[in-house]
């Protein structure tokens, strides 16, 4: 927690500022709204941080999400598959996606860059085809499958807040990622492998089926993600849906302390990020700034997070030299 | 220097002569190559359209060029292939994607392959003058659903989007006669149709005489007899951003009175969020546009109703219309030069009727490759 200090004031001063000047913004109903946002887009960061950790990158997540979120209402609706067959294809199919990445990248030694670059254009062109640039929504049906994303838990003890369903499958996801990095031999070998990727390959560490359970993991956590944001949202455009995801995604990971160079993963830090995020577009709109002002104002708090933590770790890190000295 | 002094001065003189003629060549050229005025270039269609008058196309080659993909152009492209059928030509219909600079490309291409007539709605028409006229100098050029006023563009067919913006203000005035809070949620605000609806919405609304080129301030909140318009707020076309606005509103907003989409997936989302935050018919929905959770919604009394474009229309009338030109009929285009095929109002009375005609011409669409 300590390296996140940064981050955790910014997000602290844009909750503070916009409950005291924006307009209910700890009511129950706004509160609900911004966990289950931050759940849907920490799935999805979650995913880009583990590639980042192995310093590669995933631009085709926003691809992935358009191509299962339309994938799913198009043959649960269009084509009357059950969702017991419905959801372990897609979730299938996204690990392939991610397999297929990894391959190319470890195998035929391809810049992840250029891989994803092209798997961003490839599947949204695919979601667009196989739909005939239809939008695809559930018509009013599969409300009980839908309530795995726009459930709400009632809590002892709490009246009107009720815990968006989507918490559950981050907190899940969450927990394993953080025993894998933090207590499995796996973990410390995939950070291994993001710092010096060579000296981790000559010290025996299978640095490809690391590399390449990175993609895997991250194409699969896309492809649920994009599940859960037509489950939320109930219709999808291919030519629109998911557009950019994979940007916010990178910058709540970024923001969370995962370095782009590799080797740095953490998941507080990348769940803080995306609240982070998610916060600063909800005050935009509660203190009335205008969508026109959004993307400057996200880029300069952004700026402000990562130069504030940055201070913050060399302020530490000089102390620490200090009192060695002493 | 005696000896230099003339030398330099043939120099010199060689020099201005030769920047003198390299500038009027680059001058003629930029003139020979620079597009006409939208006026010359609108006379020079006619001229050409006299010509086929003698000569008729055989089987002309036109185009309908949408502004982005929906299940509104989907019907469009059903409209188009239509008239294509019946008037035994070929017609190619192309959907951008990804905005403006998608819809130029495509435009483009368009005028490579040698088409005769384009029918566009155009994204950004005060930006496009260029692509819009280098159309006009090749082919027919005429717009729907959005006009590009200015441009050298022979004809606009669609709907006035001041007077079907007018209808949906007065559907949200009959549902909220006395007052109260409004807010307004639109894809984006940079198109003429946009612009011309959101204004319309609101003249409607506060019940004001007709005025199409009135435009009030959309960045800032307003009181006007009795209604209060919040704000407006845009999101680019991305359906989560648009979801959180309407969450982010209602929060700020709790005496919110009703809320209007005016681009289809606002209204759906609408809808969507009043329904999962229980309040489905407490904050009512004046709604744009055919969305099937906003007619489910005029059937179940939550939403007011909606106002319905003809998509079917403006495709069948764009290519009828580029059909008759290559046959030389110019009286084909109308006196001040815009066709104008109406708006509806669907509310509860009428929104089975309308429904079950719409699927069927949806289907005509999705069955057309």
């Amino acid at each position: 927690m300590r390296k996140h200090w940064g981050l955790l004031g910014i997000f602290l001063v844009v909750c503070i500022v916009t409950a005291l000047y924006g307009k209910n913004f700890l009511t129950a109903y706004n509160l609900m709204n911004l966990v289950q946002r931050t759940a849907l887009f920490s799935i999805l960061a979650l995913g880009v941080g583990f590639v980042i950790g192995t310093g590669g990158i995933d631009l085709s997540l926003g691809s992935v999400v358009c191509l299962v979120g339309i994938a799913v209402p198009w043959l649960l609706i269009e084509h009357g598959w059950s969702p017991w067959t419905v959801v372990p294809v897609v979730l299938a199919g996204s690990a392939l996606i991610g397999l297929a990445h990894g391959l190319l990248v470890t195998r035929l030694r391809l810049q992840p860059f250029l891989v994803t670059l092209c798997g961003l254009l490839l599947y949204r062109g695919i979601a667009r085809w196989m739909t005939g640039d239809q939008s695809q929504g559930f018509q009013g049906e599969f409300a009980e499958l839908r309530s795995i994303a726009v459930g709400r838990i009632p809590l002892p003890g709490l009246e009107t807040f009720r815990l968006p369903a989507t918490t559950i499958p981050l907190v899940v996801l969450a927990v394993i990622a953080a025993l894998f990095l933090a207590r499995t031999v796996w973990g410390r070998w995939l950070l291994a492998t993001g710092s010096n990727e060579a000296a981790a390959r000559y010290s025996g560490i299978p640095t490809a089926r690391l590399v390449t359970g990175a993609y895997v993991a991250c194409s699969l956590l896309a492809g649920l993600g994009g599940m859960l944001f037509i489950f939320d949202v109930g219709s999808a455009q291919p030519s629109d849906f998911g557009n950019f995801y994979e940007l916010y995604a990178i910058a709540a990971a970024v923001l969370g302390g995962c370095s782009l160079r590799g080797g740095s993963v953490s998941v507080v830090g990348i769940v803080l990020g995306t609240a982070t995020l998610q916060v600063l577009r909800n005050s935009i709109n509660l203190l009335g700034l205008g969508s026109q002002l959004e993307f400057a104002v996200i880029g300069a708090v952004l700026l402000a997070g990562v130069a504030a933590d940055e201070l913050v770790r060399r302020w530490h890190a000089a102390r620490l030299e200090r009192r060695g000295a002493g | 220097m005696g000896a230099g002094y003339p030398c330099c001065a043939r120099l010199r003189g060689m020099t201005i002569h030769r920047t003198v003629a390299v500038l009027a060549t680059a001058l003629s050229l930029c003139t020979a190559m620079a597009i006409a005025p939208a006026a010359d270039l609108v006379a020079a269609q006619k001229e050409r359209i006299a010509g086929y008058a003698k000569q008729p196309m055989k089987s002309p080659h036109l185009s309908f060029v949408s502004n982005g993909v929906a299940d509104f152009w989907t019907i469009a492209k059903a409209g188009s292939l239509a008239a294509g059928k019946d008037l035994g030509c070929e017609v190619t219909v192309v959907f951008p994607g990804a905005g403006l600079s998608d819809q130029k490309r495509m435009l483009e291409d368009l005028v490579i392959r040698g088409i005769d007539g384009v029918s566009v709605s155009p994204i950004d028409p005060k930006n496009q003058m260029e692509v819009l006229n280098q159309i006009a100098e090749q082919a027919l050029l005429i717009t729907n659903d959005s006009d590009a006023p200015g441009s050298a563009r022979l004809c606009y067919i669609g709907m006035d989007n001041y007077l079907a913006g007018r209808q949906c203000g007065e559907l949200a005035r009959k549902g909220l006669p006395n007052g109260g809070e409004v807010a307004i949620f639109i894809g984006r605000l940079e198109q003429d149709n946009a612009k011309r609806r959101w204004q319309g919405f609101v003249d409607g609304l506060l019940s004001r005489s007709v005025d199409a080129e009135r435009r009030d301030d959309h960045t800032k909140p307003f009181t006007e007899a009795g209604y209060t318009i919040v704000g407006t707020w845009t999101d680019s076309f991305d359906r989560a951003k648009a979801k959180a606005n309407i969450e982010d509103v209602m929060t700020r907003y709790p005496k919110l009175a009703l809320v209007t989409g005016l681009f289809e997936y606002n209204s759906v989302l609408a809808v969507e969020v009043f329904r999962q935050a229980g309040r489905a018919g407490q904050i009512k929905i004046a709604a744009f546009d055919e969305g099937a959770d906003v007619l489910v919604g005029i059937r179940e009394g939550i939403v007011l109703g909606t106002v319905v474009q003809d998509p079917y229309g403006y495709g069948y009338e764009s290519i009828k219309l580029l059909h008759a030109l290559t046959q030389g009929k110019l009286d084909a285009i109308p006196k001040d030069g815009v066709m104008n095929i109406p708006a509806r109002t669907i509310t509860k009375d009428n929104v089975d009727a309308f429904w079950s005609d719409l699927k069927a011409k949806l289907a005509a669409g999705k069955a057309a490759k």
